[in-house]
Order: structure tokens, then C-alpha cells, then sequence
């Protein structure tokens, strides 16, 4: 059952997790298409390959694109987790640590393409399992919020105790 | 969406003035999206043809396709789910309310999705004109709502819960 007071709110959280949902898809189509999900493939976008004669990434084309995701993930993640946290029946202790397993992901997706480029190129597989781990807990938290919207969550909203 | 949620006449007077300045950003976002389109040649179906068009080979499309829905979804989810809370406790009616929030996620999607039909079906008609429209359409939608929560958050005194 709904809280009444968020059900008015269905349609605009639907309509944002459907927004979400489209997000972490195209973004596992840009990394599989312009990065790849295998060790030597990233280490030639970052370090350049001279067999594709790619360039290695410079501090500007890196910053160009960790700028706004700097913004943008933590300020959807934020948002999604309000969501979640406010409409949900999740504890208070396991959402805590999924939110931070979210946000380190996060973190280290962004990071490691410095990382790879300028300190050390073997971080690479870390990348790919942060950014496995970004898109699996996203796709959790969004699992949760439409459960929480439709109605099918077990536990009682948070702001009807 | 807590103070909405649970307003207080208080806390919900002090939220009126960011609100009211939100909007107008909101607005200014939507108008700028639409001049930005119109800059790039995106609002003529040639001119969409020729940046998004998949070229043979392509099996998944251009990479300037998935990153403009990846930019747009983003833009577009924050503003149906902050416009659309604040249209929920305007005092309009339940059909206009979800019909407008219904139409702008509609023409959101097919906006983002139609550049994908000639990827999907090679020599798909009309894809080109089918999002100029959709995207015109969400548009509207969206600053119809920015408006009804303008009339509602614009005003002094506390919103009915419609």
C-alpha cells in the first residue's frame, strides 16, 4: 500500500526513475563503445595506442569530461537515494552501506582515468568492476523505488512511522 | 519533496521565493534547450539527418547519438521530477495534473527513442519529424507546467493541496 501523501508523487518519481533508467543505459553503451570492458582497451584509451595512432588523453580532455560528472552523478545519486530513502522501507543501517558502496563506485569511476593516465595503468579492471558496481547498485536502488511507487514494497514508507 | 510532502504554512513561505527563482531557471533551461536545437540545425528534419543519422555500418548508431539521450535524459529527469512535484500540490485538477505530466514523459521518450527507428529499421520515415514534434510537444508540456506552479508558488499565501 502507497502513503496517500506520496502517492501524488507517483508519477513524477516514476517518470524520473524511467529518466535514470535511460541514463545508466546509454552510459554502459558509451563505455563498452568509446572506452571498453577489458584491461587493454582502456589502458589504450588513456595511455593512446600507437596501432589506432590514438593519442594518450591529456589533463584537459580528462577534466572536460570528470567536470560535469562531478556534478552530475553525485547530484543524481543524491536524488535518487532521497527517493528512496523518503518512499522506501529500507533500514537505516544496510541503506547506509549500499549508499556509500554506491557513492565510493562513483568516486572511483571518475578518479580512475587519472589515475590510469598520469600514476598507474593497472587500475584498469578496477575501473571496470567500479563502474559494474556504479550501474548494478543504480539499478537496485531504482528496483527499489518502483517497488516503493507501485505499491509492492513489503515494508511501510518511511514517513508514515 | 519532503517540505511538499509535509508542508507547514511557515516552512512552506519560506520555500516560496527559491521556488519562484527555480522556475525561472527552469523556463530559461527549456528555452535555451530549444535555441540550442535551433543553433545546431536540430529543428529541421534535414538538418537532424545530417548530426544524428546512423551511416551504414553503424549497427548502433552514432556515439553523438547515445551521448545527446544520455545529456537529455538527464536534463529531462530532473526537470519532469521537480516540476511535476510542484505540480502535484497545485490546485488544478487531477486529469490536467497527470495529463500534462503523462504528455511531457511521453514526448520526452519518443524525443530521446525516435533518432533510434533508422538504427532499428534502416530507412525508417519520417523518425526526423517525429522527434522535432515530440520534442516540441515536451517542451510545451514542460512550460505549461512551470507556469500552473508559477501560478500556484508565485503568489503569497499557501497552496491548496488540490
Amino acid at each position: 500500500m502507497v502513503d496517500p501523501r506520496i502517492g501524488r508523487f507517483a508519477g513524477p518519481v516514476a517518470a524520473f526513475a524511467g529518466m535514470v533508467a535511460v541514463i545508466m543505459g546509454t552510459a554502459a553503451v558509451l563505455f563498452a563503445r568509446k572506452i571498453g570492458f577489458d584491461t587493454g582497451h582502456i589502458q589504450a584509451f588513456y595511455l593512446g595506442a600507437e596501432a589506432t595512432f590514438a593519442p594518450p588523453r591529456s589533463l584537459a580532455g580528462l577534466l572536460e569530461v570528470a567536470v560535469p560528472h562531478l556534478l552530475a552523478i553525485p547530484m543524481l545519486l543524491f536524488v535518487t537515494l532521497h527517493l528512496v530513502a523518503f518512499v522506501g522501507g529500507v533500514r537505516r543501517r544496510p541503506f547506509a552501506i549500499a549508499a556509500g558502496i554506491t557513492f565510493a563506485c562513483a568516486a572511483v569511476v571518475i578518479a580512475a582515468g587519472f589515475v590510469i593516465r598520469f600514476a598507474w595503468p593497472g587500475l584498469a579492471p578496477i575501473k571496470i568492476a567500479a563502474f559494474l558496481g556504479l550501474e548494478g547498485t543504480m539499478l537496485v536502488w531504482l528496483g527499489l523505488l518502483v517497488a516503493a511507487i507501485t505499491g509492492s514494497e513489503a515494508a511501510p514508507p518511511r514517513a508514515a512511522r | 519533496m519532503r517540505f511538499l510532502v509535509q508542508p507547514a504554512p511557515e516552512s512552506l513561505e519560506r520555500a516560496r521565493p527559491p521556488v519562484r527563482v527555480f522556475l525561472a531557471f527552469s523556463v530559461l533551461l527549456i528555452l535555451a534547450a530549444v535555441a540550442s536545437r535551433a543553433a545546431h540545425g536540430a529543428l529541421t528534419p534535414a538538418g537532424l539527418e545530417q548530426i544524428l543519422e546512423a551511416v551504414p555500418g553503424e549497427r548502433l548508431g552514432p556515439v553523438a547519438l547515445w551521448e545527446e539521450v544520455h545529456q537529455g535524459a538527464f536534463l529531462y529527469g530532473f526537470l519532469l521530477l521537480a516540476l511535476g512535484s510542484l505540480l502535484a500540490v497545485c490546485p488544478v485538477s487531477r486529469v490536467v495534473r497527470g495529463g500534462l505530466l503523462w504528455l511531457a514523459t511521453a514526448a520526452a521518450f519518443l524525443d530521446l527513442g525516435a533518432p533510434f527507428l533508422p538504427v532499428a529499421f534502416p530507412g525508417f520515415p519520417g523518425w526526423a519529424a517525429l522527434r522535432i514534434g515530440a520534442f516540441l510537444v515536451a517542451t510545451c508540456a514542460l512550460l505549461a507546467m512551470a507556469g500552473l506552479a508559477f501560478a500556484t508558488f508565485g503568489r503569497e499565501g499557501r497552496p491548496s493541496d488540490g
